[in-house]
């Protein structure tokens, strides 16, 4: 029960004998190192890395992505429920359609439909592609969000970038390879029965002086020098006591651990300071902006991540649950990730990364056509919706994803996938396959079985693949 | 039935047969269940399911050439291009049983029936799918309309089909009696202590197994741990806390033969003891302050299990008893209200995992949490990964589905949760708890007193709200005077008349407050009239005391809602119609299969499981085959468990999991000769505890001799050496607190602060959503309460007890009876600087410098106090000139208390090492 995952321990303990902080400071941002812990590849990758774009709560693809002509031509009115009678809504009882609050109109190239909500990322319509038959299981956030995340809704199991740091190992030693900004629950991003060195790292960005963005982050002793004479002597008790039990590899690994949390701490800020980058950048990505500064910072902080070597990122942003007056929330939730996301896209397309990194963005389920209505006297034009796992709206871009295409179908009313069903297991095999790995191999033997991401499920969508 | 022999000719589907195939909505059900159960499903074949077989085919010598060509072009494309991936031999996995590669598949159909009714293309599941209708085939897409309607024309004319050729494929039978020859399942033997060739060594009979084995390795253990660390070690594993320096006087001055005795009979002895190994088993239930996962709502009685168990395990409770009661205790007899209170509250152990009570679909609710108490039944108590068998037989283990529902007949027949009235959410049922006299006295008390409190601050929000009203009216009149003043300035300005008098503005005492709110702020903007200043403060004081009968309002409604003190207990009670169960096919609620009798495992069952009376559960019965002493799996789990939280490894090394798949035991003679003890000895853990860390092979340094690498046992199997031990999150947290001086006894009740407004959402009681809870305020005490008192949350810690997060503690939807030890970077930032270090460190220097002791002095108290040993010439001096260093990098910036925050540094530094963050 041991998982000591730490690298080089014979190599750190040389260097430790020279005093705490003499590993070499290599600069974190770009030290590259050979990837640590990694499997051979199955397949040849399309991406080396994943940013995951989580719009917590379940963004309304039906106003977004998926408009339906029959539920705009019966706005307002009774329509008939598709659902199984087990299942119970509430605020839905009236049944009434509500139609797409803003034009949906053909963009780019490739008239890939995109709302008017969202003019940014209708620029770039020709870089992504639109999935429009996502599917799961289930209707409600957490679990949907564990689905999401683990492949599983019941059981704890790893989070997909855990399998994903697991499969390929680390490229830079001195950062996590998984890093989730703003996350939710802790079950998205643990790493479940692997070792925990794949857990994801929570990270916050830092909006006032007080956060940190990451947990302990700041010096607790009265200045620098003295936290460095502690960390020392610290050291220097932890080697002698190494010393007289002979070995051990989990002490080994703590001291190693003291160095690099102390790098983390010197280094962590000035990894999320953005201030650095362009004016240019800055603005694309509205850092600054009123409504889009956190999330320009978190997807800015997204690629910085990225280039820097981190498998795994993943931002959240949260907002998404429009159980009520979905007309007045999505566009202000759209405003605030429209401009940052866009920007990511961009930003990585110029730099040349987008060709090897993988960009999924996704709620963890949709919502209905249908409108909800809690208080049971609103009109129809303040309803919302109520979630929807049955059919969703998410798109990819990057290494090994074809452009400016869409795929999947729903049916008249925007309720189930007729054409192009993408399940999450689907999806999670699909990453895995551009990653170079094949779900069905990647696997952790745990209580006496296997297990893997896709559980027993998953196919890869070879459609979707350029 | 079963095997019927292939039938050959024309014959159509008799009715004997077609009757058998399960309805249409069951088959539908299962496509759709497939996708939504993440169980442990493996390859999937066609065992135990639907074996009634009827070949009813055309053979091949029946099909008209027209028909052949027909399904040649038309059928066997698309089967072959949608269908074979997942339905077809050398598919991965078949799905759903169902092969239909061949006619005889396609007729048998899957889990759950027939694909294919020649004739009757809408009766046939395979066309239904196709078309859409709730079972979605192919999953990637609806075919096309042509297509569909080849296959509606291919079954109306039978259903033509030349592929004869295939087998079925052949389910795994379980087989029972080979199943008990693994040595899981193997009676409990009671094995005579091997003789050694070192007749000094051994302490315990224990020993003897431990050396016997060394020596025929030709290993030779290491020597005896010293003291000190004796001491540390078998206080940090009995009670989680480390020995006070009293504690550690006492013990060095004990010069007699039972100086260890009686430190272990103290540790046994005390409260922490309990509290330490309640902790251990808590992490086998799932335990959490939160009912499910979504919108945090809290599980305001879960507190009593803990409390319960802690208990449970301080009286030694005999644990034969303790599993009756985690199963069954509602049914069991008891002399007091005191027993039936504890009896109730142990079944705690099957409510408390992570129910997802927000789910609309109540079938699957209600079957996802059976299946969390099968798993949990069967991992705490029996090392048997159950889980698996909801969906199918266990692919490695000699148990298949009709075992796994013949438990959950029994928990089905109990039903746990209940809806509530509005929305979709469920609820886990709570049974009233039987009260003694005085607690019934005590409680008529206390809500007594609640009901006065109450009382006053509605009188109080009486007082207050007529006398705002007196302010409202007073504000009006003085705003009436004033725009009467500006009215008649202005018109006596245009109309010397004066006519306004007559008419007056209406009264406006009764106007709505909203309106007033409005005209305030307008008298505020242009507030220029003489009554201007009294207005001012009038409207100030409305304000204030609009301001306290809003906090007012909330108080109140916080206190009604939580009026009633009746003790309540989550916990089970048997259902109004215990019965039977079916098959759950895959899992799956919508598809019931054969119904199956209500038992235990057979595989580790002696004998017939005992009939069940009508009207129980067949928990009691249960619970007696659990815990009975012929129950080959039961004592050999738990002293199992007991081994490994002493030795950091168990002698099966995977704890849980007992299965062929699991670890062998490295020692199989001593695992029976403890289980074996454990059971004679009343099933008393206190007892089994005692023997061994008494016995020699607990008392061996961790210590790798030099050259360990020429052991030939490098990872210390045989027990040469004691294995070293990170701490838990709740022992290092514990461990400061007590080094610090600053832990406080506590003794239990509810962890959740529900009594502080803030914590606790809106409290309405018919809203959809049930009321949450947040964190934001803790108790006073809780920052010196144990761990375990502190509220355990599914979707994370809250700031004081963050350590939780970082130290491996066991997601609470999880059950696992051991801790990970990882080692990450984010415990190193942890132990750097957070808070808590420097708190601690804090007081704990406070009341070393106030101590009038000298600079050495003050250096052995420290480090007796934090490291429960002397400290060393080297590292005397070595702190020595770290305090000089570290004061003159302080004095720089702060002169006051230099000394006081060098010797907080040195303390954290100690705080902070592996000296004190392992137990070795």
């Amino acid at each position: 029960m041991i998982n000591n995952c730490i690298p080089n321990r014979r190599q750190c303990l040389q260097h430790a004998a020279c005093g705490f902080g003499a590993l070499a400071l290599h600069d974190m941002l770009h030290a590259a190192d050979k990837a640590s812990g990694a499997r051979a590849l199955d397949f040849s990758p399309r991406a080396k890395r994943v940013i995951f774009l989580f719009m917590a709560g379940g963004p309304s693809q039906m106003d977004l992505f998926d408009p339906k002509e029959y539920i705009s031509g019966k706005h307002g009115e009774a329509i008939d429920s598709p659902l199984d009678r087990n299942v119970t809504q509430v605020g839905t009882e009236k049944f009434l359609a509500l139609g797409a609050m803003a034009p949906v109109k053909p963009r780019g190239q490739s008239g890939m439909m995109i709302s008017d909500l969202m003019p940014n990322l209708a620029e770039i319509a020709d870089d992504i592609c639109l999935l429009r038959g996502m599917n799961a299981d289930n209707p409600q956030h957490a679990s949907a969000e564990n689905q999401f995340h683990t492949g599983s809704f019941t059981e704890v199991r790893p989070s997909m970038g855990s399998w994903i740091s697991y499969g390929l190992g680390s490229e830079n030693q001195n950062l996590p390879s998984f890093i989730t900004i703003h996350p939710k629950s802790v079950r998205t991003y643990g790493s479940a029965f692997l070792p925990a060195i794949h857990q994801g790292t929570a990270l916050t960005i830092p909006l006032d002086s007080k956060s940190s963005p990451i947990a302990n982050l700041k010096n607790a002793s009265i200045n620098e020098a003295v936290q460095h004479k502690r960390l020392d002597l610290t050291r220097r008790m932890n080697e002698r006591l190494l010393d007289e039990l002979h070995g051990d590899t989990n002490m080994e690994g703590m001291i190693q651990n003291m160095e690099l949390a102390f790098r983390m701490q010197t280094e962590t800020p000035n990894l999320v300071d953005v201030s650095k980058e362009s004016e240019e950048t800055l603005k694309m990505y509205g850092v600054g902006g009123k409504e889009t500064d956190k999330n320009a910072r978190a997807c800015l902080l997204a690629r910085k991540l990225s280039e820097s070597g981190v498998r795994f990122v993943q931002v959240t942003m949260d907002g998404w649950d429009h159980h009520g007056d979905v007309r007045g929330n999505l566009p202000k939730l759209c405003n605030q990730t429209d401009q940052p996301v866009a920007a990511l896209i961009k930003d990585l397309k110029h730099r040349g990364m987008l060709e090897d990194t993988l960009v999924l963005w996704s709620g963890e389920f949709g919502r209905t056509p249908w409108s909800q209505d809690l208080s049971g006297t609103a009109p129809i034009d303040k309803h919302g919706r109520e979630h929807q796992p049955q059919s969703f709206c998410a798109w990819m871009a990057g290494g090994g994803i074809k452009q400016g295409f869409t795929y999947g179908e729903t049916d008249h009313m925007g309720f189930k996938v007729i054409n192009g069903k993408v399940h999450i297991h689907d999806l999670h095999a699909t990453m895995l396959h551009l990653l170079g790995l094949d779900h069905t191999r990647l696997t952790w033997r745990n209580v006496g079985r296997d297990f893997r991401l896709t559980d027993v499920y998953g196919s890869v969508v070879k459609e979707i693949l350029s | 039935m079963r095997n019927c022999p292939k039938v050959s000719g024309s014959l159509r589907v008799p009715s004997a047969c077609v009757a058998f195939f399960i309805n249409h909505r069951a088959f539908q059900a299962i496509f759709r269940f497939m996708a939504r159960l993440s169980a442990w499903c493996c390859l999937v074949t066609a065992n135990g399911v639907c074996l009634l077989l009827c070949l009813t085919a055309h053979g091949e010598d029946d099909i008209t050439p027209e028909q052949l060509e027909f399904f040649e072009k038309k059928i066997r494309p698309v089967l072959v291009e949608h269908c074979y991936e997942c339905h077809a031999a050398g598919a991965k996995i078949i799905q759903a049983g169902l092969r239909i590669d061949y006619r005889a598949g396609l007729l048998k159909g899957g889990d759950s029936g027939a694909s294919i009714v020649p004739s009757e293309p809408e009766n046939s599941g395979i066309l239904k799918a196709l078309r859409y209708e709730d079972t979605e085939m192919p999953p990637k897409g609806k075919l096309a309309d042509s297509i569909i309607a080849d296959f509606e024309a291919w079954i109306a004319m039978g259903a033509p089909d030349p592929r004869v050729i295939d087998e079925l494929p052949t389910a795994r039978v379980i087989n029972l009696d080979e199943g008990r020859k693994f040595w899981a399942f193997q009676p409990v033997a009671d094995p005579q202590p091997p003789s050694v060739h070192n007749e000094s060594w051994p302490l315990d009979p224990v020993d003897r197994f431990i050396l016997a084995k060394q020596e025929e390795a030709g290993i030779q253990p290491v020597v005896d741990a010293d003291r000190y660390t004796w001491l540390r070690r078998v206080s940090l594993d009995l009670t989680g806390l480390p020995p006070t320096h009293t504690e550690i006087d006492a013990f060095i001055r004990d010069n007699s033969p039972h100086a260890c005795a009686t430190v272990v009979n103290r540790l046994l002895d005390s409260r922490a003891y309990g509290e330490r190994w309640a902790r251990h088993w808590l992490d086998l239930t799932g335990y959490a302050d939160m009912i499910g996962t979504s919108n945090s709502v809290f599980a305001e009685h879960a507190w009593r299990y803990r409390d319960y168990l802690i208990d449970a395990f301080s009286n030694d409770k005999p644990f034969d008893r303790f599993v009756r009661e985690q199963i069954a205790g509602d049914l069991m007899e008891a002399s007091t209200p005191r027993e039936k209170a504890n009896n109730i509250t142990a079944t705690g152990f099957l409510m408390l995992g992570d129910v997802e009570i927000v789910e609309p679909d109540k079938p699957k609710m209600e079957t996802d949490h059976i299946d969390t108490q099968v798993s949990k039944i069967g991992t705490a108590f029996l090392g048997m990964t159950l889980g698996c068998v909801r969906c199918h037989d266990h692919k490695f283990d000699p148990i298949g589905v009709d075992d796994y529902y013949g438990i959950a007949g029994m928990l089905r027949s109990s039903p746990s949760t209940h809806k509530i009235p509005f929305g979709v959410w469920s609820t886990l049922n709570a049974t009233e708890l039987p009260e003694t006299p005085e607690q019934l006295d005590e409680r008529k008390k206390l809500e007594e007193e609640h009901t006065g409190k109450i009382a006053s601050w509605k009188a109080e929000q009486t007082k207050l709200n007529d006398e705002k009203k007196a302010i409202v009216a007073q504000i009006a009149k003085l705003e009436k005077a004033s725009a009467d003043e500006k009215a008649a300035a202005t018109s006596t300005a245009s109309q010397p008349n004066g006519e306004e008098t007559k008419n007056p503005p209406k009264g406006s005492e009764k106007e709505p407050e909203d309106k007033l709110t409005k005209k305030e702020g307008d008298a505020d903007v242009h507030g220029t009239g003489n009554a201007s200043a009294p207005l001012e403060s009038l409207t100030k004081q409305k304000d204030e005391l609009t301001e306290k009968l809003k906090k007012l309002d909330t108080e109140i409604r916080h206190a009604e809602f939580f009026s009633s003190k009746v003790p309540k207990a989550f916990a089970m009670h048997d259902g109004e119609m215990p019965v039977d169960m079916p098959v759950y096919i895959r899992g799956n609620p919508y598809a019931p299969g054969k119904i199956v009798r209500r038992g235990a495992l057979r595989v580790a069952s002696w004998k017939d499981f005992p009939e069940i009376p009508s009207g129980q559960s067949g928990r009691l019965q249960l619970a007696n085959w659990v815990a009975d002493a012929k129950n080959p799996l039961t004592a050999r789990v738990t002293v199992n468990r007991i081994w490994q939280k002493l030795f950091g490894e168990g002698l099966v090394r995977s704890i849980d999991y007992f299965g062929v798949r699991g670890e062998v035991p490295i020692h199989p003679e001593l695992l029976d000769h403890l289980a074996t003890r454990f059971m004679k000895n009343g099933w008393s853990q206190k007892n089994l505890i005692r023997s061994l860390v008494l016995s020699r092979t607990y008392r061996l340094s961790s210590a790798n001799p030099k050259d360990v690498g020429t052991m030939g046992d490098p990872d210390n199997r045989l027990l040469w050496r004691m294995n070293r031990q990170r701490l838990d999150a709740e022992a290092i947290r514990d461990s400061i607190l007590a080094v610090s001086g600053e832990l406080r006894e506590s003794y239990g009740g509810p962890a959740l602060v529900l009594e502080v407004v803030e914590n606790t959402g809106d409290l309405v009681q018919k809203g959809v959503n049930p009321p949450n809870y947040n964190h934001r305020k803790s108790r006073p005490s809780q920052e010196f309460e144990r761990t375990v008192y502190l509220p355990v949350m599914r979707t994370g810690f809250t700031n004081d007890d963050r350590v939780r997060t970082f130290f491996d503690f066991v997601n609470p939807a999880q059950i696992a009876g051991q801790r990970n030890q990882t080692v990450v970077p984010t415990q190193s930032l942890f132990l750097m600087n957070n808070d808590l270090f420097r708190k601690r460190a804090k007081s704990l220097v406070d009341q070393l410098l106030a101590g009038s002791s000298s600079h050495d002095e003050r250096l052995e108290q420290l480090w007796v106090r934090v490291l429960g040993r002397p400290i060393t010439a080297v590292e005397r001096q070595e702190a020595s000139s770290f305090l000089e260093e570290a004061k003159s990098l302080i004095a720089s910036e702060k002169k006051a208390s230099v000394e006081s925050l060098a010797w907080i540094e040195l303390c954290h530094s100690l705080m902070s090492s592996n000296h004190f963050v392992f137990r070795f």
